[in-house]
């Protein structure tokens, strides 16, 4: 299994723990002896001094055994709970590492899933393994030794039973196997629905859909319990039949045993003590028979955890970098579709550009384009053609952190993280000054609100930001982009719930501070983008006009459209002024 | 996936003080804080017998298969002493003494017959018996989880404003499943343990009480070390689930605000992170499962103390005559019974305790108040007019910081009214009350004259329809989530309530149409796209009040006209209130309503507030400003 490699560094405990459980082996096949001794000679034979004797240095190796047993546990849990924390840690930042497409393949109830109860999976399977690997062979092996050293003749026995009982393990395991990886897609689907169902919960109870989604899940939970019921089942026979075989051997060993103490070739004894390895054998099978079937288990378990292991990220890091702190985009005739999206591309054709100090506007309709356009310029996605270049050099060139660390980006879903509110917005800047974090603030235009809380900036903040407004939560997200002083500053329809009054001085506050930095803002107000330099007009995934203001008022019919749309409503309050 | 808002001003003291409940608060005073300060939340252990006594119910809904499985393990247990005996027998049958000469091979067919007989009975009981007891521990989380699921589909928002989602997800899914892990192994061996300990006990009193009290001497020593042991290993795993479900929590949390990650290059410092919780969730799992591997070996060992001591005494007894040596050979031998199914128990101690834990969390859920739902006024929602009044309405998520203090509106039946004000005024904390998403501290809200707490919950619901802001969506097709509205309804039905909102448009547009699949993250659709998509769902819906909050605020302005009027027409006959910054979204409402500081400061018509020159005309010339300059 290619996960062998996690538990290298820890060959040290994972070497230890067999060879205490040795220890606790050899004394476990010691005792029963001592035991006897105490029993026919002790009690037998009513000599109180060997009962004492013999019995403390059976107690001492007792206890001699328990603490290797102990420590053998011991070191298994280390040894694997270090295994499974490297390759969680190693999992996590593989799927951290991972373009926006291949995250959404995977969706969110998965990943979790594959974090948290794949890795336990193969995680118990190592401790498991590591306790048993020694204490099942050597029994099985010595059983079989000790039961041909008694009479070859049970070797026939044993002939026999030994490939039945294998052929019972490898079909049974052979038709669990794949049904393993069916059971954890199942739960899969349980932790989607939830996660659904707890980020969605206002909708959830706002349409009166409780009973709906208990019907959801309760397909989904049918399901999981269903075919983990048709696996265990299938499971549950293995040790009956293995049962049937052994017991039938036993059966024919009295038997063979007969004729061997009729012909004086052995003793009863010997017949009793040989059906005792057998019983051991039988033990030790089981034990494989466990041993395979958590191997299965924990194969699926790998395979899905070296399936986001093994994927590789679309969007591979560069190697250039600069220390320009003055930053020009600029798109050549780009086109872009999503992954797997057929029919008309998002974008087509598309050029743009932006200089330093330059303050941009992109404006078009729902679905025109505009965030996948902005999308482009961090690489959260590659363009199908043309090209996106910054500073003249292509994205895909830069180093990722490089390239994402010039640029500012306020996401049209302001997503807030668990923390105080100067944590979240310290997010642009991890070791920002207390000043730095409410200068920030300030331009954002969010220190006010900030400030009326109790607790300030220390003040934390409710699941994914649950105890702000919309507004409130746009303003966090716009200080937390622009606390680095990026080069570049993309404004995705961050300030849609912002009155515009605090947008223009919101503004106002930007052009003050940030000078030299190439501005983007997607915008749906006119009066949000007026302002621009130069702006943009999308429709339909391409560049329909391009210009200032009062160029587009005058050539563009699309930009004529969307300011009618918002100054007719208003000019009918008869209140607009020039 | 951000939830909107409980409107604004909480201070997080909200989160910090409140009662207690059996939650542990997240930062609760005092309690252990994750890694990044996060709060942990670690469940006081509670009394253990109290979780298991719980757990046990719920294993005993399923009273006939506990039963049957009882009486297998009865039987089967008779079985596994019967065979040994019988295979004695073989062995006298074939051994060869100085009286027996011969092997009795007639007897000894018998005899291997019987055995035979045994072994398959034996083998198949037990094949039963696993069955069975597949069957019970699935049911039992089957159940479980089902009763956790539809006790979070009823919990107060405010449970989901205050806890981890991936937290809540983890005792959906791991504790739920250690607690499988352990009812499948661990009752069969209890109930055959305690069966073969009780079976024990009675030979021995019979054989001689004297003996059986000696033996018994050990039985507080394991009394003792086992409390003592699992107080201490306890808080160990109720941490180690703990630490599971913030390690669930800051994944869910993660993947979900993956783009905001990749877009400040933080995956460096959130893999940090990762690694401090999942570091300590491993040195505690490797502390508990290192000190529960000491559980089994310490048994053993007070098991043969126990063997010895009856040695010892029994010789002692023998030698002056009171017990023979016989009696002495077989309570030997009915000690390493009795210590069997103890050992076996002490194996699993690590997963038992691990399923208490995980019982715990489970249990912490389920003992939290649904929402109070305590009305039972009948509205006839055929026939609601929809008038609705707020009187006095003083409304805090935390106490002491009223966020409406003293609301009073009165909305006639199918008036449009607007809802305008500064963010953070407390906009939408009227849309929260008037769903009883949260639940008012004085005064009265009351739809047709009812207060709203009469109202059952499901039929106040129904009334009403909300658009949020922040778009949620579910898993599958376009259809399927504009049909969340109306489950019966029709295909021409949803195709109606997408024109409406505009969406048919950009549908039609996509290769699948209608029945084009969602993806998680909605990277398919633009988030005005899926804005109108909820619009369509609310349409369809049908409601008698109708609220949007901010629902168009990514809608572009021109597709928003489109729109007007059939929004308009949707909106004939139905109360509707009307969140928005956009002046052109509300101009045409019957009534504007300003906010501020918790309190209504205007309210009118659009010309009559314009006239007033006050707080709506300095509003509406902000919003000129931006035009004007």
């Amino acid at each position: 299994m290619k996960l062998a490699k996690y538990i290298k560094p820890y060959w040290f405990f994972a070497l230890l723990s067999p060879l205490c459980m040795l220890g606790e082996v050899l004394i476990d096949l010691f005792q029963p002896k001592l035991m006897s001794t105490i029993v026919n000679d002790g009690v037998l034979g009513n000599n109180m001094s060997l009962i004492l004797t013999t019995g403390l240095t059976m107690l001492g190796l007792v206890i001699l055994g328990g603490i290797s047993g102990a420590s053998a546990s011991g070191f298994a849990s280390a040894a694997s709970q270090n295994f499974g924390n490297d390759l969680r840690k190693d999992v996590f930042s593989k799927v951290m590492s991972l373009s926006f497409q291949q995250t959404d393949k995977f969706t969110t109830g998965s990943l979790v899933t594959r974090l948290t109860n794949d890795v336990t999976m193969v995680q118990d399977f190592v401790a498991q393994a590591l306790r048993m690997f020694i204490r099942a062979p050597i029994t099985f092996v010595g059983g079989i030794v000790m039961a041909l050293s008694l009479n070859v003749n049970f070797g026939i026995v044993l002939i026999c039973a030994l490939p039945i009982q294998l052929a019972i393990l490898a079909f049974l395991l052979w038709k669990a196997s794949p049904m393993f990886s069916i059971v954890q897609k199942k739960l899969d689907k349980v932790n989607s629905v939830m996660q659904e169902n707890v980020t969605g919960a206002r909708t959830v109870k706002s349409f009166r859909r409780e009973e709906y989604e208990k019907g959801r899940f309760g397909a989904a939970n049918d399901d999981l319990v269903n075919t983990n019921m048709k696996v265990q089942k299938l499971l549950s026979s293995i040790s009956p039949m293995l049962m049937i075989v052994m017991n039938l051997s036993i059966i024919a060993i009295i038997y063979i045993g007969g004729f061997q103490t009729e012909a004086r070739n052995m003793q009863a004894g010997d017949v009793m003590a040989a059906v005792t390895y057998i019983t051991q054998i039988l033990m030790s099978l089981m034990m494989v028979g466990m041993m395979f079937q958590s191997i299965s288990r924990a194969r699926a378990s790998a395979a899905r955890i070296l399936e986001v292991l093994n994927t590789e990220p679309v969007i591979q890091s560069g190697e250039y970098r600069n220390n320009n702190t003055k930053c020009s985009v600029e798109l050549k005739n780009v086109s872009f579709s999503y992954p797997g999206h057929t029919g008309t591309p998002t974008l087509d054709g598309v050029d743009f550009t932006v200089q330093s100090g330059e303050r941009v506007a992109i404006l078009g309709a729902t679905g025109s384009g505009k965030t996948s356009l902005v999308n482009l310029i961090p690489r959260f996605y590659d363009c199908t053609d043309g090209e996106v270049l910054f500073n003249g050099t292509n994205v895909k060139e830069y180093d990722l952190n490089d390239l994402r660390s010039k640029i500012g980006f306020a996401l049209q879903k302001s997503e807030l993280f668990t923390g105080t509110i100067a944590d979240n917005i310290r997010w642009g800047l991890p070791d920002a000054t207390d000043e730095e974090v409410v200068a920030a603030a300030k331009i954002a235009q969010a220190d006010d609100f900030i400030t009326s809380f109790g607790d300030g900036y220390n003040t934390v903040i409710g699941e994914k930001g649950s105890s702000l407004s919309g507004g409130q939560k746009q303003r966090l997200s716009i200080a937390r982009a622009i606390i680095k002083k990026p080069a570049v500053l993309i404004f995705d329809d961050s300030c849609s719930a912002l009155d515009l009054g605090t947008e223009s001085r919101l503004q106002k506050a930007l052009a003050e501070n940030f000078t030299d930095t190439a501005v983007i803002t997607i915008a749906q107000r006119i009066a949000s983008v007026m302002n621009a330099d130069r702006i943009y007009v999308l429709e339909n995934g391409k560049i329909a006009a391009c210009g200032t203001h009062e160029e587009l008022l005058r050539n563009s019919k699309i930009y004529a459209d969307i300011y009618d749309s918002q100054m007719k409503s208003n000019k009918k309050g008869g209140e607009i002024n020039g | 996936m951000a939830e909107p808002n409980n409107r604004p001003n909480i201070s997080p003291a909200q989160f910090r003080g409140g009662p207690g409940g059996p939650m542990g608060r997240p930062g609760g005073p005092g309690g252990p804080r994750g890694p990044r300060g996060m709060p942990l939340v670690v469940e006081k252990p509670k009394d253990a017998r109290k979780t298991i006594g719980r757990l046990l119910k719920y294993i005993g809904k399923n009273k006939y298969l506990l039963i049957s499985m009882l009486v297998i393990v009865i039987f089967s247990s008779a079985l596994t002493l019967l065979a040994p005996t019988l295979q004695g027998e073989a062995i006298d049958a074939i051994t060869i003494t100085e009286q027996k000469l011969s092997v009795d091979f007639k007897r000894l067919m018998l005899l291997l017959v019987a055995l035979l007989v045994v072994y398959l009975s034996s083998s198949l009981l037990t094949y039963i018996q696993m069955r069975i007891s597949i069957k019970l521990s699935q049911s039992t989380v089957h159940t479980m989880r089902a009763d956790l699921f539809a006790k979070l589909e009823h919990l107060p928002i405010k449970y989901f404003d205050t806890h981890k989602h991936g937290d809540i997800m983890s005792r959906m899914t791991n504790d739920v499943e250690n607690i499988s892990n352990t009812v499948s192994t661990s009752i069969s061996s209890l109930f055959s343990g305690a069966l073969t300990i009780t079976g024990c006990l009675v030979v021995m009193l019979i054989r001689s009480p004297l003996l059986t009290l000696v033996s018994l001497v050990t039985i507080p020593l394991t009394i003792l070390v086992s409390t003592k042991l699992s107080k201490f290993m306890r808080k160990l795993f109720i941490k180690q689930q703990a630490l599971l479900g913030s390690l669930n929590g800051h994944i869910e949390e993660n993947v979900t605000g993956y783009k905001t990650l990749a877009a400040f290059s933080r995956e460096q410092e959130c893999n940090k992170e990762f690694a401090n919780i999942s570091n300590e969730l491993k040195s505690c799992g490797v502390k508990a499962n290192a000190i529960g591997g000491v559980m089994g070996p310490l048994m053993n060992v007070i098991g043969n103390l126990n063997f010895l001591l009856i040695a010892a005494f029994g010789g002692y007894l023998a030698f002056n005559g009171l017990i023979t040596v016989g009696i002495i050979q077989a309570f030997l031998s009915y000690s390493k019974q009795f210590t069997r199914p103890i050992n076996e128990l002490a194996h699993q101690y690590a997963a038992i305790l691990t399923a208490i834990a995980g019982a715990d969390r489970v249990f912490a859920v389920m003992d939290n108040p649904p929402e109070a739902d305590e009305g039972t006024t009948s509205l006839d929602i055929d026939n609601l007019r929809g008038d609705l009044s707020f009187k006095d309405v003083v409304f805090s998520y935390k106490e002491g910081e009223p966020v409406l203090k003293g609301f009073n509106l009165e909305v006639k039946g199918g008036q449009k009214i607007a809802i305008v004000g500064a963010t953070g005024a407390g906009k939408t904390t009227v849309v929260n009350l008037l769903t009883r998403f949260y639940d008012i501290d004085s005064g009265s809200i009351s739809l047709d004259g009812v207060d709203i707490t009469d109202i059952p919950k499901d039929q106040l619901r129904k009334c009403i329809s909300i658009v949020l802001q922040d778009t949620i969506l579910f898993s599958g097709t376009i259809a399927e989530n504009i049909r969340y509205g109306k489950l019966d309804a029709s295909d021409e039905d949803i195709a109606r309530a997408a024109a409406i909102s505009n969406s048919d448009v950009f549908i039609e547009k996509l290769p699948d149409g209608y029945n084009s699949l969602l993806s998680e993250s909605g990277g398919n659709l633009s988030q005005g796209q899926r804005q109108l998509l909820s619009i369509a769902r609310a349409a369809l819906a049908d409601p008698k009040i109708l609220i949007l909050d901010e629902a168009t605020s990514s809608v572009d302005t021109r597709t928003e006209m489109h729109i007007q009027n059939a929004m308009i027409e949707l909106m004939k006959g139905r109360t509707s209130l009307i969140i928005a910054h956009r002046l052109s979204t509300i101009r045409d409402a019957d009534k504007i309503i300003v906010i501020d500081g918790g309190v209504i400061v205007e309210e009118g018509g659009h010309e009559e507030l314009l006239a007033k020159k006050g707080r709506y005309y300095s509003l509406y010339q902000s919003q000129f400003a931006g035009i004007a300059t």
